[in-house]
């Protein structure tokens, strides 16, 4: 019965998004080249009425406290679980998963580089609210606020255990793709967050098939693993496990004392679970030591090492630059390499502006991305160091705890730990005394 | 990898009867589910997939109607299609909607139900049986620097075969290239009918003026041309470009300056023509009479039967267009010109009245149509030249009524003038700040070209109303302008007010225009003789050359070379050395 049910739920889910994907069947206008007939230019709807950006953000602010009142007080994974159903259904499938609060970073990166764009206020609001809640009550963001996050929980059906080394490893991406969508925003050529958000077609049940079969794969996978695009790819994930870190408060297994009876060893489906730390032996002691003064050093030769890599793929990573890729495509088709004209490059061969002008253009904006891949190189280098130092210290920890970067808060763990059933026994106690 | 044990079975089948409640519904949403997905993506398949008879037909129809864009039942039949078409996708769009929505309720009973049974099989907490567990952590650690440098690795790996591949190099301009030649480069050839800007005036004085082409002294060579016509030839650094047809064929030639070989030929086959129509033209216009235009990396050429073939130096065919067969009362012979990447077409035909005439811009690499504007005129024989003036590029036409000049980056009317009448064969010229136009037998008209709109009663500088000629165009050095009558009266008039300084009949027929060699005009008469005459103030004969051969076309100049077409030949005129 466990085989049919894991193919049943594979089968389906993988095939919602072919499914969906007829939504994104679209075909060309009509050909009125050799005609009189003018095309009549596309209406573009207006845009929502401020008062529902308000009511977006006034509704995450609610959610927000909400959450982080389920998760410190309460302690209700159950209150959290509706709470999750309310978020994935407004945020999600009502408000089609924009604004969000994760491609909100790129809205922020364009703002501070580019000073002809101005960023929506509801955008700040949605780029700052989950960070400063971080900052008081931990991940309660993704604890029950963010639709996408949302829709992988409820999917998680058969959670498995990943081992640490695999968590830390795949993790790595999630550090690339923030750097990655950065340097696209700041150079104004792609939003990449929302170009490859793998669940706003499933929000929207419109959207390209690509898209749609990553959004498949990843619920498909969601069913085992607990969220992976939370924990292995989503960059605003990156920026709230640093802040969580620094969190007020924060999510606890036990609402009492740690008694060390290991019933929420296994419990996290999602690795967050940090075990009591014993005492090195002294020959680890000293190995430890030792490669810890290694990895100092090798810590800016990883920053330099990955500053100049990425720095040599600006003829790359450019491309995400559509005046590149047209620059490009039109020196293909000069020098002979490419035989027809594209839409884009018949457009521009029209408009009878220099070609030396569009190369001109793109050199520069290569030299943009020269200079970014320095950053966004080093970025990742010095990610990876840190990495390899953090896990090179000794911990100290007496009790079995949530981290604080990777609790996301769902929750699950509370109704492990034998204090939480006395203090729900005293809490109801209390009730019906009144 | 661990599993996470699942030893409570037992509890669940107490349960009983809710858990098979609920594994029965997940079974029933899944089955509903995928008999959804399968009806979605047959959906999907039909309108992204198979290609119906409908759109095969379709697609048929529009390569069709290319050659027959007049044929009102074949374009009913295609709006017909087209509307069936899309009406067929718009079903299917609203079916896969509706199936989405379908999809998404049985997907959502599927995890609600599995969800539900879930809790009838909750697993008891489990431990990790390691018994060292310092020696685990530091394991679990030093893999997880492992995965970290493995990561690392697979991104330097990536980043290393990404950064090795051949990219493009902006700033090497001499592979990259730029679309069109530069003024420079345009003065130092002959790239379309009367050399640049179209005003018949050679960038080089040291051209022969002697020469026999009986005896064969200053010929370099001749080649026989395959295909008749009358179009001149364009040249450009070391080849020489032409034009032939027949009614059958449509050519383009190249030929080495060297040798006179022919590099190569290029056939333009052109829209399939329709039998009951055969089309015919005029015997003395050919099927060739429009000369090429070449921009130094491509040659382009327009036929009587409206063909356009685009070539590059190779002799690869770029693209080739049909713009319908002109309605032209002696048959098309309109040069084209150039302007940056655009191909310039004056494509006027029927009166003025029947709104046909057309000027048609088309991008040289392309073949596409950037932009095309109609004409208030009836059809004609000159050619458009494109001059700058005042820093800004300004096509001139001309034709009956109209004298118009547009913008030829986007086709906008700038001025007009009306002040032609009958079948306009010579082409404007630009000199001293002023346009000047011919209407055959009757007048020259001077105008300036600073103004804008309908200014007919405003810019007309002068006119000289004593006859012009009418197939031959003018030629000016700025100070006086020289006309050419067909049957050989030649006349020289003032730039500044079109008086007469003189006249001299030359009593010889020529079809040839002027051209301006230094301070000589060289005039090609139809039986192959070149006159050379002193551009001064009184006609005087310097030299007189036969070539041997009947010529209609006007010749082209090169360094130190002349290039002529005979009826059947392509002569080279130079010094051996």
């Amino acid at each position: 019965m466990i085989c049919l049910r894991k193919i049943l739920i594979g089968l389906a889910l993988s095939l919602i998004l072919s499914g969906i994907t007829s939504g994104a069947d679209r075909f060309p206008p009509p050909d009125f080249v050799d005609t009189e007939h003018v095309i009549p230019s596309p209406t573009v709807p207006g845009p929502r009425q401020d008062i529902y950006e308000y009511i977006d953000a006034a509704v995450l602010l609610a959610a927000l406290g909400l959450s982080s009142y389920l998760v410190i007080r309460k302690r209700s994974r159950r209150a959290l679980f509706l709470l999750m159903v309310f978020s994935l259904l407004y945020f999600g499938f009502w408000r089609k998963g924009c604004v969000c609060s994760i491609g909100a970073i790129q809205n922020i990166v364009l703002s501070v580089f580019d000073r002809e764009y101005t960023v929506p206020i509801v955008v700040v609001v949605f780029f700052l609210l989950p960070l400063i809640f971080t900052l008081f009550f931990g991940r309660t963001f993704c604890a029950a606020v963010c639709p996408l996050g949302a829709v992988q929980d409820l999917v998680l059906l058969r959670p498995v255990s990943l081992p640490s080394w695999a968590e830390s490893g795949l993790r790595l991406f999630a550090y690339v793709y923030l750097g990655a969508a950065v340097l696209l925003a700041a150079t104004g050529s792609a939003f990449l967050i929302c170009r490859y958000d793998p669940f706003v077609s499933i929000f929207r049940l419109s959207g390209s098939l690509n898209i749609l079969i990553l959004g498949g794969c990843l619920l498909l996978i969601g069913v085992f693993i607990g969220r992976p695009y939370c924990r292995f790819i989503c960059p605003y994930g990156v920026i709230l496990r640093q802040l969580s870190r620094l969190s007020k408060w924060r999510v606890t297994i036990t609402p009492d004392e740690c008694i060390q009876c290991r019933l929420c060893e296994d419990s996290c489906p999602f690795g967050a679970i940090r075990k009591p730390t014993t005492n090195w032996s002294p020959q680890d002691f000293s190995s430890g030591k030792k490669r810890l003064s290694f990895l100092l050093v090798l810590l800016p030769v990883l920053a330099l090492l990955g500053g100049w890599a990425g720095s040599s793929l600006s003829a790359v990573t450019s491309r995400a630059h559509e005046t590149v890729r047209l620059a490009e495509r039109i020196y293909l088709e000069e020098t002979g390499k490419a035989e027809e004209t594209t839409d884009a490059s018949a457009a521009f061969r029209a408009t009878g502006k220099e070609i030396t002008g569009l190369y001109e253009e793109a050199s520069n904006i290569r030299a943009r991305f020269w200079l970014g891949g320095w950053f966004f190189g080093g970025f990742v280098g010095l990610v990876i160091g840190f990495k390899l130092i953090g896990l090179s210290v000794r911990r100290q920890r007496t009790d079995y705890q949530a981290d604080r970067a990777s609790c996301i808060g769902c929750g699950r763990c509370f109704e492990y730990c034998p204090k939480e059933h006395v203090r729900l026994k005293n809490a109801k106690e209390a009730t019906d005394k009144c | 990898m661990k599993p996470r044990n699942n030893n409570t079975s037992e509890h669940v089948r107490a349960t009983g009867s809710w858990y098979r409640s609920a594994i029965a519904t997940a079974v029933i949403s899944a089955v509903f589910s995928v008999v959804v997905c399968a009806f979605i993506l047959l959906n999907h398949g039909r309108s992204r997939i198979v290609s119906t008879d409908e759109e095969l037909e379709l697609t048929n129809l529009r390569l069709e109607i290319k050659s027959r864009p007049d044929d009102e039942q074949l374009l009913s039949r295609i709006r017909q299609l087209d509307l069936q078409i899309r009406q067929q996708r718009m079903n299917g769009l609203d079916r896969s909607r509706k199936g989405s929505y379908l999809l998404l309720g049985g997907v959502v009973v599927l995890v609600i139900s599995l969800k539900y049974a879930g809790t009838f099989r909750k697993r008891m907490p489990t431990f990790s049986s390691g018994t060292d567990k310092s020696k685990e952590q530091i394991r679990e650690a030093r893999f997880a620097r492992w995965a970290i440098a493995a990561g690392a690795v697979i991104l330097g790996s990536g980043t290393l075969f990404l950064a090795i591949r051949p990219k493009i190099d902006f700033l090497d301009t001499s592979a990259a290239g730029t679309s069109w030649p530069s003024i420079e480069e345009i003065n130092k050839n002959w790239p379309c009918f009367r050399g640049p800007g179209g005003l018949g005036i050679s960038a080089y004085t040291n051209v022969p003026d002697n020469w026999d082409g009986k005896t064969g002294n200053g010929i370099l060579w001749k080649t026989k041309l395959p295909l008749p016509g009358n179009n001149s030839p364009v040249v450009w650094e070391d080849r020489i470009f032409l034009s032939g047809a027949d009614p059958n064929e449509r050519q383009v030639y190249c030929f080495d300056a060297i040798s006179g070989k022919i590099l190569w030929k290029g056939d333009v086959l052109g829209a399939p023509k329709s039998d009951d129509e055969p089309f015919e033209v005029m015997e003395d216009t050919g099927y060739a009479a429009p000369t090429v235009v070449t921009d130094g990396k491509r040659v382009c050429a327009i036929f009587a039967t409206g063909d356009v073939g685009c070539f590059d130096f190779n002799g690869k065919k770029l693209w080739e267009i049909n713009l319908g067969i002109p309605d032209s009362s002696y048959g098309y012979a309109s040069s084209l010109a150039m302007y940056r990447n655009l191909i310039l077409i004056q494509f006027d035909q029927g009166g003025a009245e029947d709104e046909k005439s057309e000027l048609i811009a088309v991008d040289g690499f392309s073949g596409r149509i950037v932009w095309k504007i109609k004409r208030p005129v009836g059809n004609s024989w000159s050619s458009p030249i494109v001059v700058s003036i005042e820093n800004q590029f300004q096509v001139i036409t001309s034709a009956d009524p109209w004298v118009i000049s547009y913008d030829p980056a986007a086709g906008a009317e700038l001025w007009r003038v009306n002040c032609m009448a009958g079948d306009i064969a010579p082409s404007p010229i630009y000199a001293n700040g002023l346009i000047f136009v011919i209407e055959p037998y009757s007048k020259l008209v001077a105008i300036r070209p600073d103004g804008r709109g309908d200014v007919t009663e405003t810019h007309i500088a002068w006119k000289m109303e004593e006859g012009g000629p009418d197939i031959c165009s003018p030629v000016s050095n700025g100070e006086f302008i020289f006309l050419l009558a067909t049957e050989g009266l030649l006349s020289c008039h003032k730039v500044a007010d079109g008086k007469r300084v003189w006249e001299h009949d030359i009593q010889e027929y020529f079809q040839a225009s002027p051209c301006l060699v230094g301070n000589k005009l060289y005039l090609l008469n139809e039986k192959g003789v070149m006159f050379v005459i002193e551009a001064g103030t009184e006609y005087k004969e310097s030299a007189k050359c036969e070539l041997g051969e009947d010529c209609h076309a006007s010749p082209a100049f090169a360094d130190g070379r002349i290039y002529v077409r005979g009826i059947e030949n392509l002569y080279c005129i130079g010094n051996s050395d």
